[in-house]
């Protein structure tokens, strides 16, 4: 379940990306977009909560991240467990960024001023929140458009070459896109669970007076 | 015996920080601390915030609050991240500055008064527990990470350095002593912050620092955290090639830092916002603080944005609808943060004191002057004084000129996140400088502030315990003296003067001891006797067995003593034994006052009760 929360965390971060190029060049024109946006924020939610749902992987599988098999967690994992840790990620970039409330509202009801300040809450808190639990860089450090080098023997999943592929490494190209990828993961654990529900994403709130 | 490790904790108003030196292979991390971030949910944090909240027993589901270290019958209360951030929402259950509470010298810290003035029906808890609980979590903390990282540490291996501010005074010091014995460490050495974080800065320059200061130096310690600032200056001389470091002065307690100016630039926007027609509730404005936070980071860190974007989120679920947005303005951010706090006034415009309020709310004594500039007048002034006391320290800093009014310091170490902005770090070297006739005052380099107190901790401790590396010399931060009721015949509307006996000097060194000989005091066994107790951080050159005329007028009273004289065989119950004075300070740093028995060895320890009125 660890896996999936990475999955969730690459989804964000596309999400993120997608949220600062709209978020930060409003501009009139940027109307035109405006389908495509709404198209590819519900379509990353889609994906999210695909991945939540049916990415259910036993929790003995985690044991491969290695900051996690430091850090044996001592409490007995309940039938529930790897959903409640996927719950319990949402829920810190819910608290933290509000992503829930942003990809559950319905876009088209505002105003490109309005789904900018918004986004500016969901970018600072997801930012922060993935940049606290995951050690994210990107795979290559070159800027992106320079000729680069696939050096023989690199990780064939950390490389996607496209175009004209024949002969051996090293291969030179132009590199497209960076890439990301994690050094160490440090989540928060759930310590316990209740075996017939999941926790709560955002418990509603009430103000007592 | 032999010390396996040094354990460095700062123990701070607001965040606390666990560093650890492994003597084995020298090497000095970060401990981070496992604590609550949620209902159900733990992680580890670098820092340990200073915050317990007391639940309402139907608030959270059973049980979900239990630390990986718990035996199950735990604490109710909760500890850190949680609870600073879950109380902020829920005022009345959050006990924050704990560590202020217990240097008030109008409170009982052992009283359960906090959270203080709240309503609730569960027990409420003392400043003392209270800072016992953080240890507690240090502790436990720290044997938990590292027992998952594999190592075993047995806590009577290793020398624990704990730090207080350098302005605490000897009451509160001990209260700090006593609740890291009753959270189970064992033997701690109490060091002064500011001197901490020069430990700090000596490590992280490596071998380099020599060549930064040199003998004539003055150092300013320049230490504001989040709520409280704290000024030391170290002298730096030369004898037979080495150097020698001393510490010659410390300051008040100023409840005041960087807190307050995420506060008021807070304060600032919502005035803006009101003007606007929107207003913001009092959640809204917790986050609009921290945003305010955020914005002053950035615009101090990038000179080239004019303004940084708020957005303070909607409370309800509709974020698009809800989302107010503004922005900081640098000239806003300079004239609240820079010439709020940090203008550049005189030398000699000290802060206007509170004091004279006459009725006065109990509480946190905050600083009612928020100019860090004139605190920094004041510290300056009262060192000039405190230095010209004394022969020892006028010759140590080549008697300086009193006719400047303070004394100069000739560098500065920063430390604290607010100092993490390089424009509020140039604008205290201009106001060194203005104050200097222009001579600019240098500032030591290669610091990284973050976390430095823990870290120079652990380092000291390392130092003491393989007697290798620099130490500074210390001893006593302030002189004591003991309340003498002056006996002269009673006039009606006169209220005669307390005369004040010196029983320790400033500067008095670890492993001394010394009994004030020709004032005897007569104890009757069987009873308690009360004195009450003074200190002062300016007069270096009193001596013990000096008698001061007017004890309120030239001292603060620091808390009240009591020695309590069980009957003992040889001195018949009701009878007046003859005692002198017996001043210790231990090897640990302590300092223990006794009442020796004049014809014998017999002696009676004297405690400290904290004054409440």
């Amino acid at each position: 379940m660890r896996a999936v929360s990475i999955i969730a965390a690459f989804v964000l971060l596309a999400l993120t990306t997608l949220l600062i190029s709209i978020g930060l060049n409003y501009v009139p024109q940027a109307e035109a977009y405006e389908f495509h946006v709404k198209v590819a924020i519900v379509a990353i939610a889609a994906a999210l909560l695909i991945a939540i749902l049916f990415n259910r992987r036993p929790a003995a599988e985690t044991q491969d991240v290695k900051a996690e098999a430091a850090k044996p967690v001592p409490i007995p994992v309940a039938a529930n467990q790897a959903e409640a840790e996927v719950v319990s990620f949402l829920a810190t970039l819910q608290e933290k960024g509000r992503l829930v409330d942003f990809l559950m509202d319905d876009v088209t009801a505002y105003t490109d001023a309005q789904v900018g300040a918004a986004a500016r809450v969901v970018h600072a808190g997801c930012k922060a929140a993935l940049k606290e639990h995951f050690a994210i860089r990107h795979i290559r450090d070159e800027a992106e458009g320079a000729s680069v080098s696939v050096p023989a023997g690199y990780a064939a999943d950390e490389y996607r070459l496209v175009g004209k592929i024949s002969g051996e490494p090293p291969f030179s190209g132009r590199l497209v896109h960076a890439g990301w990828k994690i050094d160490s993961v440090k989540l928060p654990r759930v310590l316990k669970t209740s075996d017939d529900r999941l926790p709560a994403i955002a418990p509603a709130e009430v103000e007592l007076k | 015996m032999t010390h396996r490790f040094s354990l460095g904790i700062d123990l701070g108003t607001s965040n606390s920080a666990v560093a650890l030196t492994d003597l084995e292979n020298d090497e000095t991390a970060i401990v981070d601390v496992t604590q609550i971030i949620g209902p159900n949910q733990v992680g580890e944090k670098p820092t340990l915030p200073s915050a317990l909240y007391i639940p309402h027993h139907d608030e959270f589901p059973e049980n979900s609050f239990t630390l990986p270290w718990d035996d199950g019958d735990g604490k109710t209360t909760i500890v850190g991240q949680f609870a600073r951030q879950h109380g902020a929402l829920v005022p009345d259950r959050l006990v924050t500055s704990a560590k202020s509470w217990l240097s008030n010298p109008h409170m009982d810290p052992r009283k359960q008064i906090l959270p203080w003035k709240s309503d609730i029906e569960e027990d409420k808890i003392s400043a003392f527990n209270c800072s016992r609980f953080y240890l507690e979590h240090i502790k436990d903390g720290f044997l938990y990470a590292e027992r998952t990282e594999g190592r075993e540490w047995d806590l009577a291996d290793g020398q624990v350095v704990l730090t207080v501010p350098a302005s605490f005074d000897e009451a509160a010091r001990h209260l700090t002593a006593e609740a890291a014995e009753a959270a189970g460490f064992h033997d701690v050495i109490l060091l002064e912050e500011p001197q901490a974080a020069f430990y700090a800065w000596t490590s992280q320059a490596g071998a380099e620092w020599r060549s930064q200061v040199g003998p004539g130096d003055i150092v300013l310690v320049c230490d504001l955290g989040g709520g409280t600032a704290d000024f030391s200056l170290i002298a730096i001389t030369e004898s037979e090639g080495t150097l020698d470091l001393e510490r010659i002065s410390v300051g008040e307690h100023i409840l005041l830092g960087g807190d307050n100016m995420d506060l008021a630039l807070a304060y600032t926007l919502r005035a803006k916002l009101d003007a606007e027609g929107t207003s913001i509730d009092d959640w809204q404005f917790l986050a609009l603080v921290h945003a305010a936070s955020t914005a002053k980071v950035a615009l101090f860190s990038d000179e080239s944005l004019m303004a940084a974007p708020i957005a303070v989120p909607s409370r309800g679920s509709s974020l698009m609808g809800g989302t107010l947005s503004t922005q900081l303005e640098r000239s806003t951010l300079e004239q609240v943060a820079l010439d709020g706090f940090f203008p550049l006034t005189g030398v000699t415009d000290l802060p206007q004191e509170g004091r004279g309020a006459g009725l006065r709310e109990l509480g946190l004594p905050y600083a009612s002057d928020p100019v860090v500039s004139k605190h920094l007048a004041r510290f300056l002034t009262r060192s000039l004084t405190n230095v010209r006391a004394s022969e020892g320290l006028k010759s140590l800093v080549g008697d300086p000129d009193s006719s400047k009014g303070f004394l100069a310091p000739t560098a500065v170490l920063f430390n604290g996140g607010v100092f993490n902005a390089a424009p509020i770090r140039q604008r205290v070297l201009d106001l060194l400088a203005s104050w200097n006739q222009g001579r600019p005052v240098r500032e030591l380099e290669g610091f990284q502030p973050d976390l430095a107190v823990a870290k120079g901790a652990s380092f000291y401790g390392r130092n003491r315990v393989t007697g290798k590396g620099i130490r500074i010399k210390a001893g006593a931060a302030r002189s004591y003296y003991i309340g003498l009721e002056t006996s002269m015949p009673a006039v009606p509307g006169f209220k005669p003067p307390v005369k004040a006996l010196c029983v320790v000097p400033q500067g008095m060194e670890e492993g001394s001891d010394l009994v004030i000989e020709g004032q005897e005091f007569g104890l009757v066994t069987g009873q308690t006797a009360d004195f009450r107790f003074f200190s002062s951080e300016v007069r270096s050159g009193d001596t013990p067995g000096e008698i001061l005329p007017d004890a309120e007028r030239e001292l603060d009273e620091t808390s009240a003593l009591e020695v309590d004289l069980p009957p003992v065989e040889g001195f018949p119950e009701g009878q007046a034994v003859p005692v002198r004075i017996n001043a210790v300070v231990t090897e640990l740093g302590n300092l223990e006052l006794w009442m020796k028995h004049t014809n014998s060895d017999h002696r009676w320890k004297v405690e400290f009760q904290v004054r409440t009125e």
